[in-house]
């Protein structure tokens, strides 16, 4: 477990702890990529892959599955309600942040990021398999609905929060905020129509919070990043976004589990909703 | 309607179930970390750069023989995403021995065929950057071509 005195130290897991519990029948270690194809190439034993887009996601609208579907989808997996389940991924755990934070829509609490992520392991000489786990069925019994109004914001909760005078953290690129471009660096073809950023949003990009080797900064360098320098103070209403909630993800997983904030919501439809909506009031520069 | 070589991979992969299909990119992978220059290889033409496309440097290297036969090799940093790395290997395959010319004329709508229209997406569109490469030094090597003959420029 980490000592860098986090609000919540549980919720990260070293990589030593996971190699420690690769049999550990209450723990099921899960991998979610950006790279569509990286878990085919060598994952941790036992580890089974959630991918962001064809599992989490409703296939047809702009909107997460069901608990029905969530419920299956842990169970084919072998997640039970009281499984604990670690999650780690490509990217500084983009997608593994997002991935944990969908399982809290729909109540799984028990949820970990293993620190540094997948690069980590890999860096370390840690073992990788490429067979892919079979596990017994778990029995999941679903919410009757997600949990979005605890830890998602909409875009009408956005715009009250900007109305409001309330916090909001743009974790894009500061290019993306200031409105000089309108895609993520790398992506040119996740473009929008329109660039800059959401009124009263203070920049703070989600790299801040991690070291070089992906693993997150202590939380003295935290505190400094998101409340000395962005103004954030505990105990705030806190909305992030950035293009489509990924990267929003991984912030929201600081200000929540490592600082300890309590009310963050992620603004997943974020700025491919906002910079794409008539009407929508934005800031440039 | 595709260049031979590469119509045989995508006839292929269209015959691949989903399971199969997977298994056969992610051999392409890795062998597209075998596709760089060889020792003793000269080119007459390299192309390595950092694009905002991709998430990595891309190496492109051409030589076109006296019969202007195109050989490729790429180089590729550690980076880039897996369906990127077996489209690699795909095209240096494929379009191995193809004319300048005929490389231009490559069309893209192949890509979903061999990576299956559930692993094309937004985030994995640099699936057809390395063709878009492999065209652009095609297209320096004809214009150098164009310019170098007696009437040319």
């Amino acid at each position: 477990m980490s000592e860098k005195s986090y609000a919540h130290p549980d919720a990260l897991v070293t990589t030593e702890w996971v190699e420690g519990h690769l049999a550990d029948p209450h723990v099921r270690i899960v991998e979610s990529n950006e790279d569509i194809l990286l878990y085919d190439t060598g994952h941790i034993q036992g580890a089974v892959h959630i991918d962001w887009r064809s599992d989490l996601q409703d296939q047809t609208i702009r909107d997460y599955i069901t608990p029905q579907q969530f419920s299956a989808l842990c169970e084919r997996n072998g997640i039970s309600n009281d499984t604990t389940v670690i999650f780690y991924g490509d990217k500084s755990n983009w997608w593994a942040c997002y991935a944990l934070w969908v399982f809290r829509l729909f109540g799984h609490t028990k949820v970990k990021i293993m620190d540094g992520g997948r690069d980590k392991w890999v860096a370390e000489g840690r073992h990788l398999t490429r067979a892919v786990p079979h596990f017994m069925h778990g029995h999941y019994t679903p919410l009757e609905t997600r949990c979005d109004a605890e830890i998602r914001a909409f875009y009408d909760q956005a715009l009250a929060q900007s109305r409001a005078g309330m916090s909001l953290i743009d974790v894009r690129s500061p290019a993306e905020f200031r409105g000089e471009v309108t895609h993520m660096p790398e992506y040119p073809q996740e473009g929008v129509l329109r660039g800059g950023h959401i009124p009263g949003a203070a920049s703070v990009p989600w790299k801040m919070a991690v070291k070089d080797d992906s693993t997150f900064k202590g939380v003295n360098e935290l505190r400094q990043i998101y409340e000395d320098e962005a103004g954030l103070q505990p105990g705030q209403d806190v909305v992030a976004y950035c293009r489509i909630g990924e990267r929003s993800s991984h912030t929201w997983f600081v200000l929540t589990y490592l600082l300890g904030y309590k009310n963050v919501r992620n603004y997943d439809g974020s700025w491919t909703e906002w910079g794409n909506r008539v009407g929508a009031p934005i800031e440039r520069g | 309607m595709y260049p031979g070589k590469l119509n045989q991979i995508i006839a292929l992969f269209e015959s691949l179930p989903d399971a199969e299909k997977r298994e056969s990119l992610i051999s392409y992978a890795t062998a597209a970390m075998k596709q760089g220059p060889r020792d003793g290889e000269a080119f007459d033409l390299e192309d390595i750069r950092k694009d905002e496309e991709c998430t990595d440097t891309v190496g492109v290297f051409l030589k076109v023989s006296p019969q202007r036969a195109c050989a490729f090799r790429i180089t590729l940093g550690s980076q880039v995403q897996t369906l990127t790395k077996a489209m690699t290997a795909i095209l240096c395959k494929g379009l191995d021995g193809l004319t300048p010319e005929e490389i231009m004329e490559v069309p893209a709508d192949f890509v979903p065929k061999i990576v299956g229209a559930e692993l094309v997406r937004q985030r994995s569109q640099t699936v057809y950057y390395i063709l878009t490469r492999m065209k652009g030094i095609a297209r320096v090597w004809l214009n150098r071509e164009r310019s170098a003959a007696p009437h040319g420029g």
